[in-house]
C-alpha cells in the first residue's frame, strides 16, 4: 500500500519531529505600554471595529474586519500620519482553517512607528483594492493575485506580474510544490518546441545530488578538459587535455612561454 | 523533425495593436543593454514622446520566497545573496537581523562593528557600480572604467574577508563567522584615503558635463507625494525631499554611535539622485573611518566574541565543538534540523544601498519559516516607471532607469 | 607615443606569412569573438567586471555588442527563468552562423541553487551550449579562460567546410 501523504501542505518537512516540543511564543506586549501606539489604537477604535491589538517586536499589530480596510488605511494616512505602505501580502492558512491572512505594513515617518494591519479572508473571497490610496499597492495586489490567487476588487489591471500571463497555478500556495507541477515542468518546452518535443528533450533533472564528475559528455573538469566524450583519467588521453595554445603556437600568435612571463603576486600593485 | 526550429510566432503578433490614432507601441527589453537586467517596458509613443508606459517584470523570478519556506533559516542565507547581487552582504544582514529580532539574540559588539564595516563597504560597492553603469548608459565610458577600478579594490578586501567576490554570505545569524583578516584595515584605509580624490575625479568628469546635465537635470522629476505613494525609499525618497534614512531614524547595530549626515534634496530629478549617491559615498567613508576606530577599541578591550551565545539557536565556537561533547551535539542538531524560532511575526527594515530592505517572517515554531516576504526596494522603484515615464522622451527612459537604480534579482526575487 | 619595431629581415625579408585558409579564417573568427550583452542575473555583473578596467576583455578581441545580429557568442550569464526561456530562443535564432554559446554559472548550466518551479534547469534545454563554466558566480578569470577554450575549439574546426548547424533537436 502506498503511504498516505497529506496534500494540503506539500512543503518540506523536518525529518524528525519532537513529540513533546511545545514552541514558545514571541512576547506580545500590551498596547498600553507605548504612548504613541495606544493613542493611535484609540483613534482607530473610535471609528472602526478592532478585533485584537498587541505589540510584538516593537511594532503594533491590529486585527480589523476585511470590509473596513480601505477606510482604515485612509484614516491612518490622512489623520494618523501613516503616510507609507511598506509592504502588503498574504499568508496561506488554507490547510489549518481555509483562510488567508492579509497584512499591510504601514510606516509613519513623523512618529517613527510601524503598524501592521491584519485581517483574514476565506478561500475564494476577494479583498478590496487600496491602489487608489497607495499607488504601490497596485503592484503588490497584482503580486498577491499571482502568488496566491487572491483577487482585489476595484483593481484596474488584475493580471499576473511575476509569472507569465499563460501560467497555471499560484506558486506560493502551500499546495504548490517547490519544484513545480506537471505544467511548470514542461512549460518552456511546450511553449517553444511543442508537446511532441518532450520525448527528445527529456524531463528536467531535479536531483541536486546527482553529480558525475567523470562525465565528459556533459562537463569537463577545469584544467583537465578533453574533447567531448573522452575519458580524462586514461593515460593515453593525458596529452589530449586542452591547453590554451597548441604546440608551435597559433598562426601569428607567439607561444606563451611560462618561463619568460611574469607572475604578478601583489594584486594591489 | 530535424530542421524544425520552434513554434514561437513573430514577436509583433504577440502584441495587440488596438490604438486609435498615431500611437506607436515600442517594446523595450527584456534583453536591452541599458535595462539593468531583465526589465521589459511596453512604451506607447506619440512621435518620440511617451504617453503610456507599462513595465513588465518577472523575467528573473526565481521563487526565493517559496525556497525560504522549504529551507532551514541558515540554509536560506546564501540565497539572499542573489537578491541584490550588487551589495549582497546588505541582504545577508537584513535576513540575519530579522531572525535575530524574532528569536531575540544579542550580537556581540565586535561582530556588530565588523558587520557595519561590511555593510558600508557594500554600500560603496553598490554606489560605485550604480555610477559606473548609469554613466555608461549615458555615454560616459571613462567614468565606467574609473568606477569599476575602485570597485575592484573593495572586492579584493571583501574577497580577503570571505573568499567570494560577488556573493559573499559574509554574515551569519547571531554574528559574523570570522574576524577580519590582518590586512583588512590597512587595505581599507589605503582605499578610503584615496576615495575623496576618486570621487572628485568622477565629479570633474560629470558635474559640469553638458551632456550629463542635459540628460539629468529636470528629467524624471518625482515629487514628494508620488514618492511616498509609490513606496519609494532610500536615495529615491531622499532626492524627493524626505530626509528619511533608517540608519538614522530607527538605528540598528551601532549606527547611533557613529556620526554621519543624511544628504537629501527637494529637486526630485535625476541630477538630485546622482548628487545624493555621490554624497552618500562620502558619508559611508566617514562611517568606515569611525568603525575602524571602534574596531581598535574592541581589540583593546579584549572583546573577542564574534557570535551570540545562544546554544538553542547558534552553534558554539569551533573550539568548543571540537572539544566538548554537548556543543558538538547542539551543532549537529542545528545543522541537520535547524533552529526553531518561537511562534510569531516580525518585520525588520534595514537601509540597504537601494532603500528599505525589509524581511517579514511568520514563524509557526517550525524549523522552516512559514512565510517569508522579501520587501525589496527596487520592486516599487520599477513600478514608479508607470507614472514617471509618460511625458518624457525616449532618450530619457535610459537615464531614468539608470537613476532609479533597480536590480532585477531584487525586483523579481 | 608607442613605437612599433618591425623586423623586416625575418622570413627572408618578406612581410609575408604563408598559411592555409582554414587557419586564417579561424584565426580571425577566434580572435574577434563579439559577445552579446546578455547579463541575466548575478553573473552578468561579473561579465561586466570582465569587460571593465581590471580584467579588460578587449585584449581577447571580445567586445560586447548589444544586438544579437552582430554577435558571435552568446554568454548566458545568469539564471534563465521559464518566463524568459522564450526570449533566449528568439535571440539565439537572430544570431548569424557560426555562433557559439557559453553557459556561465551554475544557474545557466543546471538551474544551480534555484531548484524551483520558475527556473529552467539548464540553458541547454532550450539552445545548444558549447561551453559550461562552473561557479556561482564564476570569477572574471573563469570567463576569460572559458573564452580562451572556446577560441581553441574554434581553431580546431575546419573553416572551409559548410558549417553544420547546431540544433538541439
Amino acid at each position: 500500500m502506498r503511504a498516505y501523504k497529506p496534500k494540503g501542505n506539500v512543503q518540506a518537512k523536518p525529518y524528525y519531529t519532537d513529540r513533546y516540543w511545545k514552541a514558545p511564543q514571541v512576547a506580545k506586549f500590551d498596547v498600553e505600554s507605548d504612548e504613541v501606539f495606544s493613542a493611535d489604537l484609540a483613534a482607530i477604535k473610535s471609528k472602526f471595529d478592532v478585533k485584537e491589538a498587541f505589540i510584538q517586536v516593537e511594532q503594533m499589530t491590529v486585527w480589523i474586519n476585511p470590509s473596513d480596510i480601505y477606510e482604515v488605511l485612509e484614516f491612518m494616512r490622512d489623520e494618523l500620519e501613516y503616510t507609507q505602505l511598506s509592504e502588503m501580502s498574504a499568508i496561506d492558512f488554507l490547510e489549518q482553517r481555509d483562510e488567508f491572512e492579509i497584512f499591510y505594513q504601514m510606516l509613519s515617518m513623523s512618529k517613527r512607528k510601524r503598524i501592521r494591519i491584519k485581517y483574514s479572508i476565506k478561500n475564494g473571497q476577494a479583498v478590496d483594492s487600496i491602489s487608489k490610496l497607495f499607488r504601490c499597492a497596485d503592484w503588490s495586489e497584482r503580486e498577491m493575485y499571482d502568488m496566491f490567487g487572491i483577487e482585489a476588487n476595484g483593481h484596474e489591471f488584475m493580471k499576473r506580474i511575476l509569472m507569465p500571463y499563460d501560467w497555471q497555478g499560484h506558486p506560493l500556495l502551500k499546495t504548490y510544490p517547490l519544484q513545480g507541477d506537471e505544467f511548470a515542468a514542461w512549460y518552456e518546452v511546450d511553449k517553444i518546441y511543442g508537446k511532441e518535443a518532450r520525448d527528445i528533450i527529456g524531463p528536467e533533472l531535479r536531483d541536486t545530488a546527482q553529480v558525475d564528475r567523470y562525465d565528459s559528455e556533459r562537463f569537463a573538469r577545469l584544467g583537465h578538459e578533453v574533447p567531448k566524450g573522452m575519458d580524462p583519467d586514461v593515460e593515453e588521453n593525458k596529452d589530449k587535455t586542452q591547453s590554451y595554445q597548441e604546440d608551435g603556437g597559433v598562426f601569428m600568435i607567439k607561444k606563451l612561454d611560462k618561463e619568460s612571463s611574469k607572475v604578478i603576486d601583489d594584486p594591489q600593485r | 523533425m530535424a530542421q524544425q526550429t520552434n513554434r514561437l510566432t513573430p514577436f509583433f503578433e504577440n502584441i495587440t495593436f488596438d490604438r486609435e490614432d498615431n500611437e506607436l507601441v515600442l517594446n523595450f527589453g527584456p534583453q536591452h543593454p541599458s535595462a539593468h537586467g531583465q526589465l521589459r517596458l511596453m512604451l506607447h509613443l506619440q512621435q518620440e514622446q511617451i504617453v503610456k508606459a507599462h513595465p513588465d517584470v518577472g523575467y528573473l523570478h526565481r521563487g526565493m520566497e517559496k525556497m525560504a519556506e522549504n529551507m532551514i533559516y541558515n540554509e536560506f542565507m546564501p540565497t539572499t545573496d542573489r537578491m541584490d547581487y550588487i551589495a549582497s552582504s546588505a541582504n545577508n544582514y537584513g535576513f540575519a537581523l530579522a531572525v535575530e529580532k524574532l528569536v531575540g539574540l544579542e550580537v556581540p559588539r565586535r561582530a556588530k562593528v565588523i558587520r557595519m564595516m561590511i555593510l558600508e563597504i557594500n554600500r560603496l560597492m553598490s554606489h560605485l557600480f550604480w555610477l559606473a553603469t548609469t554613466a555608461l548608459d549615458i555615454g560616459a565610458m571613462t567614468v565606467f572604467l574609473f568606477a569599476f577600478r575602485e570597485r575592484e579594490y573593495l572586492m579584493d578586501i571583501m574577497e580577503g574577508y570571505c573568499g567570494a567576490r560577488l556573493t559573499h554570505a559574509a554574515i551569519r545569524i547571531g554574528g559574523v563567522p570570522l574576524d577580519i583578516q590582518d590586512t583588512f584595515i590597512a587595505q581599507l584605509k589605503a582605499f578610503l584615503d584615496k576615495l575623496p580624490e576618486n570621487i572628485k575625479d568622477y565629479e570633474d568628469l560629470l558635474d559640469t558635463n553638458r551632456i550629463w546635465l542635459m540628460r539629468m537635470e529636470e528629467v524624471g522629476t518625482i515629487d514628494t507625494d508620488m514618492a511616498l505613494s509609490w513606496g519609494c525609499t532610500g536615495p529615491m525618497l531622499r532626492a524627493s525631499g524626505v530626509a528619511w534614512d533608517i540608519r538614522k531614524e530607527e538605528p540598528y547595530e551601532l549606527y547611533d554611535e557613529v556620526e554621519f549626515n543624511v544628504p537629501y534634496s527637494d529637486k526630485g530629478d535625476n541630477f538630485a539622485r546622482y548628487r545624493i549617491y555621490m554624497e552618500e559615498m562620502r558619508e559611508s567613508a566617514k562611517i568606515l573611518y569611525q568603525t575602524i576606530d571602534m574596531y581598535h577599541e574592541c581589540v583593546k578591550n579584549n572583546q573577542t566574541e564574534l557570535m551570540a551565545h545562544a546554544p538553542q539557536y547558534v552553534s558554539a565556537p569551533k573550539l568548543d565543538i571540537m572539544t566538548q561533547n554537548y556543543s558538538l551535539m547542539q551543532h549537529f542538531v542545528l545543522v541537520t534540523q535547524g533552529m526553531r524560532p518561537p511562534v510569531g511575526e516580525v518585520y525588520v527594515p534595514t537601509e540597504s544601498p537601494k532603500g528599505e530592505l525589509g524581511f517579514f517572517i511568520n514563524s509557526q515554531g517550525g524549523a522552516y519559516p512559514y512565510r517569508l516576504k522579501l520587501r525589496a526596494p527596487s520592486f516599487w522603484h520599477t513600478g514608479i516607471l508607470t507614472d514617471l515615464l509618460p511625458g518624457h522622451y525616449i532618450p530619457d527612459v535610459v537615464s531614468i532607469i539608470g537613476t532609479t537604480n533597480i536590480v532585477f534579482g531584487e525586483v523579481d526575487r | 607615443m608607442a613605437q612599433h619595431k618591425i623586423n623586416y629581415t625575418q622570413d627572408g625579408g618578406l612581410p609575408v606569412a604563408l598559411t592555409s585558409i582554414d587557419k586564417i579564417v579561424n584565426w580571425g573568427r577566434s580572435n574577434s569573438l563579439w559577445a552579446l550583452t546578455y547579463g541575466l542575473a548575478c553573473c552578468g555583473i561579473e561579465m561586466m567586471a570582465s569587460g571593465a578596467s581590471r580584467y579588460d576583455f578587449d585584449r581577447f578581441g571580445t567586445i560586447f555588442r548589444a544586438s544579437p545580429r552582430q554577435a558571435d557568442v552568446m554568454i548566458v550569464a545568469g539564471t534563465l527563468t521559464k518566463k524568459h526561456a522564450e526570449f533566449i530562443k528568439r535571440l539565439y535564432d537572430q544570431m548569424t552562423e557560426p555562433r557559439w554559446v557559453i553557459s556561465m554559472g551554475s544557474c545557466a548550466n543546471t538551474g544551480g541553487m534555484f531548484n524551483t518551479y520558475a527556473t529552467v534547469q539548464g540553458a541547454d534545454r532550450i539552445i545548444p551550449v558549447d561551453l559550461y563554466l562552473p561557479g556561482c558566480a564564476p570569477r572574471p578569470e573563469t570567463l576569460q579562460y572559458g573564452v580562451m577554450l572556446l577560441q581553441k575549439k574554434i581553431r580546431a574546426n575546419k573553416a572551409g567546410r559548410a558549417q553544420k548547424a547546431k540544433r538541439l533537436m
